[in-house]
């Protein structure tokens, strides 16, 4: 190089260092726009996990887990020392939407756990899971996630395209609904029937297990039950083993394993199952023993169990004045209680059905699947609040088998697993702003006009803020 | 343990003849059919109870005792004794 030259080679330098530059901010600019619907983030983090990629091939073009909104005024060093102290890292800052951080979980952990962590922090205004999107479907809106669930498509009450002769669009938006969550095994549903078939290879995973730090159930006059995952009030037992498939059918509608390859999905893929048997293998039950199932599931609570909804299909026409004063501790507890509206064809506003006609408890009416109120279905423009799917619906049975069935016991569960999703996306929400959220969240039916309170059919994706 | 139509009918007439205090002669089957109930009560709940809202195929079973008619409904579950006197007994 000699004088003559040497701006030339300077100039040639300035370019080449202005190309990396851009290479690397493209780079940037890829990953943030690339992709493939996936349903859950943590896909990748399994495949780490399981070998199938390396870490560091991962890593280089790894997406953020987690996007956090913290709250206005939060400063840069405390969103730096929650992060630390959770294990995470700031990938990025958002800078078009102040407080907004891309955050990297180094505990490869599950893209939800760690979205419901930051969620209960009071710095925290929202987080959700990294959502890897398809640039064909419509831009970065929430695009539908289908499970991979055999046999999903038979499953009209969550995705209704029209088969065996339904209507197209009558159904819950449950696909719309998991865009936003799959539901959390932080969330307990409470099954108060004829007990569930706990071993079901499509609900196993999701059967609530007493924590080791919450004491066994103790009561003065009928002892110390050593609950596991549930409460007979028959036979005052720990064993709440279903032996007529009516509760089985209700928990797969509510919590069916999503994803997993077998059977059925439920309203949440994740959730928590307590099963409670008070009904026999009949499939009816007394009062006193639904009581006693009810005390039971609110003395959990009382011990830090996160039991937040009960569905309930079951009833009759007979008032006790001691169901209801214990439906009402439930909800005073904040456990909203969802129940059955019958199906007598009948005005439950003329001839009430029991317990969904006490107050604060959410009664359901059930619909077929041309979005018509069921020939059976009670109703009631005072006393029947909502309608969800009740007719046909296919759902887990005794035997490690599955049954269609119909009834308004099949449409209470949608509305109690919608319950569950909407806990799993707001944790912190009360049992009457849940209350009221799962009545505001319907879609306007004309068949229901005059027929329940809400004039609607639950629409699981506005529940979670989808649509 | 699951029973039969058949043993539903025998049973429900064994136990309209203890009730009305006659011989199971004297009561003579008008029908049995197929019958699909609101509930798992079979449409007929006993006092205090409370049944699954799951419609539920069982078997309606008519009897006749002199020039009166009446009914129970079965499944492989249960018999009941619709509407007896104003009430519902499960046999």
């Amino acid at each position: 190089m000699n004088r003559n030259n040497f701006l030339p080679h300077v100039a040639l330098a300035l370019i080449l260092i202005l190309v990396a530059a851009f290479a690397g901010q493209l780079r940037k600019w890829q990953w943030k726009r690339t992709v493939r619907i996936m349903p859950g983030a943590d896909k990748r983090h399994d495949a780490i996990n399981n070998g199938q990629i390396a870490s560091d091939e991962s890593n280089e073009f790894s997406p953020p887990e987690v996007l956090v909104k913290f709250k206005p005024g939060v400063r840069a060093e405390t969103i730096e020392r929650i992060t630390s102290g959770l294990h995470d890292r700031v990938e990025d800052q958002i800078e078009s939407v102040p407080g907004l951080e891309a955050i990297d979980d180094l505990d490869n952990a599950d893209a939800e756990s760690v979205a419901l962590a930051y969620r209960g922090l009071p710095e925290v205004e929202y987080a959700e899971p990294s959502y890897e999107i398809s640039v064909d479907d419509a831009g970065l809106g929430l695009g539908p996630v289908r499970p991979r669930d055999p046999r999903f498509a038979e499953q009209w009450a969550l995705a209704n395209d029209g088969q065996n002769g339904g209507k197209q669009g009558a159904d819950v938006s449950a696909m719309r609904a998991w865009a936003v969550t799959t539901g959390t095994d932080k969330v307990v549903v409470a099954v108060l029937d004829s007990g569930v078939d706990y071993t079901h290879s499509d609900l196993a995973a999701n059967i609530w297990v007493r924590p080791a730090s919450v004491a066994p159930y103790e009561d003065n006059e009928l002892g110390t039950i050593q609950d596991f995952h549930g409460y007979n009030a028959i036979e005052n037992s720990a064993d709440p083993m279903d032996d007529n498939g009516h509760g089985t059918h209700c928990a797969g509608i509510i919590g069916a394993e999503g994803g997993n390859d077998i059977g059925i999905a439920g309203v949440n893929w994740k959730v928590q199952i307590m099963p409670l048997k008070f009904m026999n293998a009949g499939g009816f039950g007394t009062t006193k023993d639904a009581i006693e199932a009810i005390n039971y599931v609110i003395d959990r609570k009382k011990h830090g169990v996160n039991v937040r909804v009960i569905s309930a299909s079951w009833g009759s026409t007979q008032k006790s004045r001691a169901l209801d004063d214990v439906i009402q501790k439930a909800y005073q507890e904040g456990i909203l209680f969802v129940a059955a509206s019958g199906n007598s064809s009948t005005n439950n506003d003329r001839s009430p059905h029991y317990p969904s006609s006490y107050n604060n408890v959410i009664s359901v009416a059930a619909l077929d699947r041309n979005d018509q109120l069921a020939s059976f279905s009670n109703y009631g423009p005072k006393s029947v609040q909502i309608a969800a799917p009740g007719k046909d619906i296919l759902s887990t049975w005794l035997g490690d088998d599955y049954e269609e069935h119909s009834g308004t016991s099949m449409a209470t569960p949608v509305v109690a697993g919608v319950a569950a999703l909407v806990v799993a996306n707001e944790p912190r929400i009360s049992v009457s702003e849940l209350r009221q959220k799962l009545l505001a969240s319907v879609d306007k039916l004309d068949a229901l006009k005059g027929k329940v309170t809400t004039g609607g059919r639950i629409n699981a994706a506005k529940a979670v803020g989808a649509e | 343990m699951a029973i039969s139509k058949d043993e539903a009918a025998e049973k429900a007439r064994k136990d309209l003849a203890q009730r009305l205090g006659v011989s199971t002669s004297e009561i003579k089957e008008q029908s049995v059919e197929e019958a699909e109930f609101p509930d798992m009560s079979l449409g007929a709940p006993a006092k205090d109870e409370m049944s699954g809202q799951m419609i539920t195929s069982g078997w309606r079973i008519r009897l006749q005792a002199g020039n009166q008619t009446f009914e129970y409904r079965a499944n492989k579950n249960q018999v009941r004794l619709y509407n007896y006197k104003g009430q519902n007994f499960v046999i």
